[in-house]
Order: C-alpha cells, then sequence, then structure tokens
C-alpha cells in the first residue's frame, strides 16, 4: 500500500475546520482592536501599533491553549476527537499568527536603533538578575522557535521519514514552549495591573490546560489497573462496525471491534503512520484506518492480499456477560479467534 | 554576544541549505518510495530541513545505509509522556500564582496636558 505525497491532504472537513479556524481568527482580531481602539489614542502611551501586536499575541496563545486542550479532551470524552483530526493545521496557523505578533514587536520596539534590529531584540534588555524587569524577549523567541520547527515537520512526509517516536519526541517540544509562553506572559503584559480582565482570562486558560491533563492522565491510569486482563465490561457498549479504544500500558493502545455479531482486538496504531485504527471503521470486512485507508482483517491484523502489513492482535475472553482483554499484544499478524457475541449472555 | 548568536543561526541555517538541496532533489526519492516522481510538495520541507537538519542528515544515513531499525517505528511512541504532561501541569499554576504575586501598581501615565496650559 502507498499513498504518494501531496502539499496538503485536504477533503471537506478538513475545509470546514480551517474556514472555521481562519473566521475566528479574524473575528478575534477585528473585536480586539475595537476594544482596544479607545487605549490607542495619543494621549495614552498605547499605541494603535501596540494594540495590534497584542491582539495577535493573545490571539497566538488562546490557539495554542486550545490546542493543548485538544488531546486531553479526546481522551476524556469522543466527541472531541475529530477536533484532533485536524490539529495540525491548527497548529500552522497558530505559528502564522505567532509570527505576526513578532513581527510588530521587531518592527515597533526595535526599530531605530542604532545596531541591528536583530541584534537589539536580543541584547536590549539584559536583567537577568531580577525577576521584575526579567527579560522576556528569550521566552518569546524560544516559543516561537519551536513553533516554527513543528509547523515545519508537520507534513506527512516528516511523521514517516523520521519515525513516530522520534516525530512525536520533537513535538512534545510544545510543552516546554508553551511554559516559556506563560513566562513571557507572566513576566510581560500580566505585569500590567490596570488590566483584569485579560489576567483572568490568561490565567483561566492556562490553569485549564493544567487540569485537563491531570484529568486525562488519571483516566488513562484508573484504565489501566494492573492485571494480565483488563475488564472491558459489556460488548453492548462499543457500537456496531466500530471499536473502543483502551490504554495499555504507557502509551499503548488496543481497538476493540464489533462486527459481525462478533468482537476482535486489535493494535490501535496503523502499521503505515501510527494512525488511529481504533477511529476508523470496518469497510469491506477490513478495518480502515481513519488517515490513509490501510486496512487490516480483524482476527490476524493482516493487510490483505498482496498487501503485506501487519499489526499486534489481543486475545479476548467472557467473564460473565463481561468482555475482557488480555494486555499481553500478540506478535503482529497473529490470529485470534474472534469472540462470539452469542456465546456471552449478550 | 547578540551578534555572535546571531552570527551561530545564520551558519546553522547556512548549512542546512546546504543539506536541503541534495536531500531534496537527490535524497528523498532514493529512501520513500512514497516520494519518488512527487515534486510538487518538496518545497514545503526546506523550512523544516533548514530547522532541523542534524536530524534530517543522521536519518538520511541511516536509511540509505540500511541500518534503520524498521520494528522501532511500530513501537508505542513515549512512556514518559505521561509525566512530562504532570509536569506541565504543575509548573503552570505555580507560575501564575507567582506572577500575580510580584504584580505591583503602576506606573500610571498621567492625564495629556496640552504645553501651552502646562507650561
Amino acid at each position: 500500500m502507498s499513498v504518494k505525497y501531496v502539499p496538503v491532504q485536504w477533503n471537506m472537513n478538513k475545509w470546514l475546520y480551517d474556514a472555521v479556524l481562519i473566521a475566528f481568527v479574524v473575528i478575534y482580531i477585528i473585536v480586539f482592536l475595537r476594544l482596544g481602539a479607545p487605549q490607542a489614542d495619543f494621549t495614552r502611551p498605547t499605541d494603535g501599533q501596540i494594540v495590534r501586536m497584542r491582539a495577535f499575541g493573545s490571539c497566538a496563545f488562546l490557539m495554542l491553549t486550545v490546542i493543548l486542550c485538544i488531546g486531553p479532551l479526546a481522551r476524556l470524552d469522543r466527541r472531541f476527537l475529530p477536533l484532533l483530526y485536524n490539529r495540525r493545521h491548527f497548529g500552522v496557523l497558530t505559528t502564522i499568527v505567532a509570527f505576526t505578533h513578532a513581527t510588530y514587536v521587531y518592527g515597533w520596539y526595535y526599530n531605530f536603533t542604532p545596531m541591528a534590529r536583530y541584534e537589539a531584540m536580543i541584547a536590549s534588555n539584559t536583567s537577568f538578575g531580577q525577576i521584575l524587569g526579567f527579560p522576556i524577549e528569550p521566552f518569546g523567541i524560544f516559543a516561537l522557535f519551536v513553533l516554527a520547527v513543528l509547523a515545519a515537520t508537520s507534513h506527512d512526509f516528516w511523521l514517516s521519514f523520521l519515525t513516530a517516536p522520534v516525530w512525536k519526541r520533537l513535538h512534545l517540544l510544545i510543552y516546554p514552549a508553551y511554559i516559556a509562553l506563560v513566562l513571557h506572559v507572566a513576566l510581560g503584559y500580566l505585569q500590567d495591573t490596570k488590566n483584569p480582565t485579560f489576567a483572568i482570562l490568561f490565567a483561566s486558560g492556562a490553569l485549564l490546560v493544567a487540569i485537563l491533563h491531570v484529568a486525562a492522565w488519571r483516566q488513562d491510569r484508573l484504565r489501566s489497573a494492573d492485571s494480565e486482563w483488563i475488564d472491558l465490561g459489556p460488548p453492548s457498549e462499543i457500537p456496531e462496525n466500530r471499536a473502543r479504544i483502551i490504554q495499555l500500558r504507557g502509551n499503548e493502545r488496543a481497538a476493540i471491534f464489533r462486527y459481525d455479531g462478533k468482537l476482535s482486538a486489535v493494535s490501535n496504531a496503523c502499521a503505515h503512520q501510527n494512525g488511529p485504527l481504533g477511529e476508523g471503521r470496518i469497510i469491506d470486512g477490513c478495518i480502515t484506518c481513519p488517515w490513509h485507508g490501510f486496512q487490516y482483517r480483524m482476527a490476524d491484523g493482516r493487510s490483505p492480499e498482496p498487501f503485506t502489513e501487519t499489526i499486534p492482535t489481543y486475545a479476548l475472553r467472557w467473564n460473565g456477560d463481561r468482555v475482557e482483554l488480555n494486555r499481553n499484544a500478540n506478535l503482529p499478524g497473529t490470529y485470534v479467534d474472534p469472540l462470539r457475541l452469542s456465546e456471552g449472555s449478550q | 554576544m547578540a551578534a555572535m548568536i546571531l552570527l551561530t543561526g545564520q551558519i546553522y541555517l547556512a548549512v542546512g541549505a546546504l543539506v536541503a538541496l541534495p536531500f531534496l532533489v537527490v535524497g528523498l526519492g532514493r529512501i520513500d518510495e512514497n516520494a519518488q516522481n512527487t515534486w510538487v510538495f518538496r518545497p514545503m520541507l526546506i523550512p523544516g530541513v533548514l530547522l532541523i537538519w542534524p536530524l534530517v542528515l543522521w536519518r538520511w544515513i541511516v536509511l540509505e545505509t540500511g541500518r534503520a531499525d524498521e520494528p522501532a517505528r511500530h513501537r508505542p511512541p513515549l512512556t514518559w509522556q505521561p509525566r512530562l504532561t504532570l509536569t506541565l501541569a504543575v509548573l503552570l499554576p505555580f507560575l501564575i500564582f507567582a506572577a500575580l504575586v510580584i504584580r505591583q501598581d503602576g506606573p500610571f501615565e498621567r492625564p495629556a496636558v496640552q504645553l501651552e496650559d502646562g507650561l
């Protein structure tokens, strides 16, 4: 199976997703500029250029906050999964908004300096020995650099070329970048005590990120209790021709599919690019990856011939009217007898 | 110091450009069958190569020499991600609380005064 690379993989849902995102950014900037306009007359130290940089800066922070909320939200409630599918476009747009903010800062605060402007950006504040007035520029530059790296490596090619584990490690830089961004704002604009609204919104957003990550971690931990067989509950909880995803050790996940009065369990990670198989459907008698359409048979985790991809499978058993899964994965492509629903109480 | 940092950055990007040219023109098609005879998406990879060219060189060499550990591609990505996210969850409230504590009032700007009135 192969999928030739294209610049951007579009479909109707992605068009809609991106249209909503762009509309949000445009509306946010317009509203911010309208509300900020009265503060930007010539009698005040804030002018139009500063209001614009604050509009784009706060928009980028808000967007990154939402991006970091999507992952844990999707783990806590499947209804948020559609937000996850196009998160890479969300990240690229956030990077563009952040760069616009940086361009305003660069073009305003560092204009007319006797040295080169980029040099001035780094060298103008060197008060590293104090907290109040601590240089916030390095935090912003670091966060912007990370956003640029993540946006530049968001194409499918990078996932395949670097391999999912390396790509994932690289993209976890988003966490230190978010910390840097919080410091950038906390030691910068948050110190402006004249704007409590912004302080409340900023603190709420960052705290929401923290709370959702703790909640998702707790749920994952509860689901992966330490026994060889994991209780999945009654099979009626799994919709026909769809799967339920459960967390195993570390980041390992299994997908339990219900089809034709049977249940089978396979790894949730597609052999192609680790796409989430459990979010796909059964099409033409095969599990179909929602990312690129790679297909696998449910009972043995093998792609239909002539293709050769394989994924690990898992054993299932009945415990009364409840289904249990053995957490030890079989070798990729191992046949496992499907669990027949007629043999249980359901 | 600032000039040195900038110069280092410029040299890093220049080396990235030197890596990008042969990688995108020749290397890509040799190591990834999905990239063969596809040219439109290649310019999109330039920023990525400029920024992470050491990683690109490493993967390119590994794939060209056939030393790639293919099963590693399918291993669960990270076991320590939960620790990283929990660190984030602990740090965020602490940083925000600390930043709010050190906030000071002012300086407040004085109202504007016409020059001829104020003088």
